[in-house]
């Protein structure tokens, strides 16, 4: 018992050592760094205030855009990522398919949106077409494991009572899989939706297209009121796609519970 | 001259499988069905039947033994399996968000090709044939409602339409009343009696012991994974198969 307490306390006491290790090493224990850094944070907030409204239909036109960067990255990478995520199953395939089709994904999850974002910018040059193909790389690698993750889930009797019709795998994924998970990929597909619309935001720092390219030069040229207007524009729309994907939720899925609606 | 005995239509002859862990799920099995005749294999929670129908599926591995099913071997896990064997598990495994109507068309998957199904295109005698199905069990009227929205039997029911869309000649179903009100799953058998006397092999696993005298044509007791009576229903009454699988 003694030694179960021992061990506890002395697992406790590396943990805090390392979180003060990793403080110190991060310049967070630095005093004066502290007092300056609060300081110049004051004046930057400050100078938040008030909005400059004038840039209103320039930010707009970006919000719009990052948006539409968002609803095409985001479709783009669900419709590669469905057969793929298909592909890596287990349910549907052996190993020596689906290993493969899981590497390929881990790959593309490795690389961060913005990343793939100064990929496409090179490739195809400025502007929101870079940003979109950015946004649907990083989100085929998510959604294609959180797809498969999904398909794995899928209740095994209602698997092997397809296939005992005499199933084709594809016949599966579409009378099976599919519609077992349906409510699942439906809420991923939003869930991603709304992370590729702040993950859209920022594409214009590398040229990538949409509201960033406005925010990093009103940062570049210390125009924060109208910055504020930017950001204030960008948490509205963040605010409402959020608020209508629950909308959309509420309406699409249906109750896990079966025995709730059973009469 | 005595008259020559039907061919089995399900054939399973000394069968074993064994877990990763070493611990057996069944020890020299074997049964034997015909056409007509319904056969239910009991046994308490865990001894093996359900290992047993799907190794007769062809779900899991024939690691030692044979299973030949309407006189062929059974297919390989993980190729496609003979439509003309319906398997129906215990929780019926029908596709909850989907209608009555659709999961009664699944089972006519294994005769259609995948382009056109995937497609959700069935051709016409097919949704009438279906709908008949689903007229004779009762639940026509309900072939629109999806399956989350209905009661136990009714599930019951759209599991056994799948089953009869395949044009089975042999069902396998695996206590599939068991979870049933009494009068209910009374139905449901009845049901089964009927498919049987056209000519369909059915195995039912189940631990409802009290209802083998009435609806089995033979009984197959398991115990721990071994065979401990195989005989006439009729031969064998309630107490004795208590007595079998208890020893």
């Amino acid at each position: 018992m003694s030694s179960v307490i021992t061990r506890g306390r002395l697992f406790a006491a590396a943990v805090l050592a390392a979180f003060f290790w990793a403080l110190w090493s991060v310049g967070l224990l630095e005093p004066d760094r502290l007092t300056r850094g609060m300081s110049n944070l004051g004046i930057f907030l400050s100078s938040l205030f008030p909005p400059d409204f004038s840039v209103l239909p320039t930010v707009a036109k970006g919000l719009v855009e990052t948006v539409q960067i968002a609803i095409v990255g985001t479709l783009l990478g669900f419709i590669l990522a469905v057969p793929l995520a298909l592909a890596a199953s287990r349910s549907l395939f052996p190993p020596a398919i689906t290993a493969p089709v899981r590497l390929v994904l881990a790959i593309i999850r490795t690389v961060p949106s913005l990343l793939w974002g100064v990929i496409f910018v090179v490739a195809v040059g400025l502007g929101a077409a870079a940003g979109a193909l950015g946004v649907a790389l990083y989100s085929l690698g998510y959604l294609g494991k959180l797809l498969y993750e999904a398909f794995e889930g899928v209740d095994g009797e209602v698997i092997e009572a397809v296939r005992g019709v005499g199933a084709s795998r594809l016949q599966l994924a579409r009378y099976a899989i599919i519609p077992e998970t349906a409510n699942v990929v439906l809420s991923q597909l939003l869930f991603m939706f709304e992370y590729n619309v702040r993950a859209s935001s920022i594409m214009g720092f590398v040229g990538a297209g949409g509201i960033g390219f406005y925010l990093l030069g009103y940062i570049q040229m210390l125009q924060y009121s109208k910055l504020t207007t930017a950001l204030l524009v960008t948490l509205v729309a963040v605010v409402a796609i959020d608020q209508a994907s629950n909308w959309i939720r509420k309406a699409l899925v249906l109750p896990s519970e079966v025995s709730s609606v059973a009469p | 001259m005595t008259e020559a005995s039907p061919a089995p239509t399900v054939d399973v002859r000394d069968v074993w499988f064994t877990y990763r862990d070493g611990q057996y799920a069944l020890r020299n099995v074997s049964l034997s069905a015909v056409a007509g005749q319904t056969t239910m294999v009991v046994g308490v929670s865990g001894s093996g039947k359900t290992t047993l129908l799907k190794m007769a599926k062809g779900l899991v591995p024939v690691q030692r033994g044979a299973v030949k099913l309407l006189g062929a071997d059974v297919p390989r896990p993980g190729s496609r399996l003979d439509s003309r064997v319906a398997y129906i598990p215990q929780q019926l495994g029908l596709v909850r968000t989907r209608s009555v109507l659709e999961n009664t068309l699944t089972g006519t998957l294994g005769k259609l090709g995948s382009i056109p199904s995937v497609l959700g295109s069935f051709p016409g005698h097919l949704v009438a044939l279906a709908y008949q199905r689903l007229q004779a069990l009762g639940i026509e009227h309900k072939a629109r409602d999806r399956v989350h929205s209905l009661s136990g039997g009714e599930r019951q029911r759209v599991a056994i339409a799948r089953a009869l869309m395949q044009e089975p000649r042999v069902i396998l179903a695996d206590e599939f009343t068991s979870q049933l009100d009494p009068v209910t799953a009374r139905e449901i058998l009845d049901i089964m009696r009927g498919i049987a006397k056209e000519g369909v092999t059915i195995i039912i696993a189940t631990h409802q012991i009290e209802l083998v005298g009435e609806y089995a044509d033979r009984v197959v007791a398991i115990r721990s994974g071994e065979k401990v009576l195989d005989a006439a229903a009729a031969d064998v009454g309630s107490e004795s198969l208590t007595a079998a699988l208890r020893a």
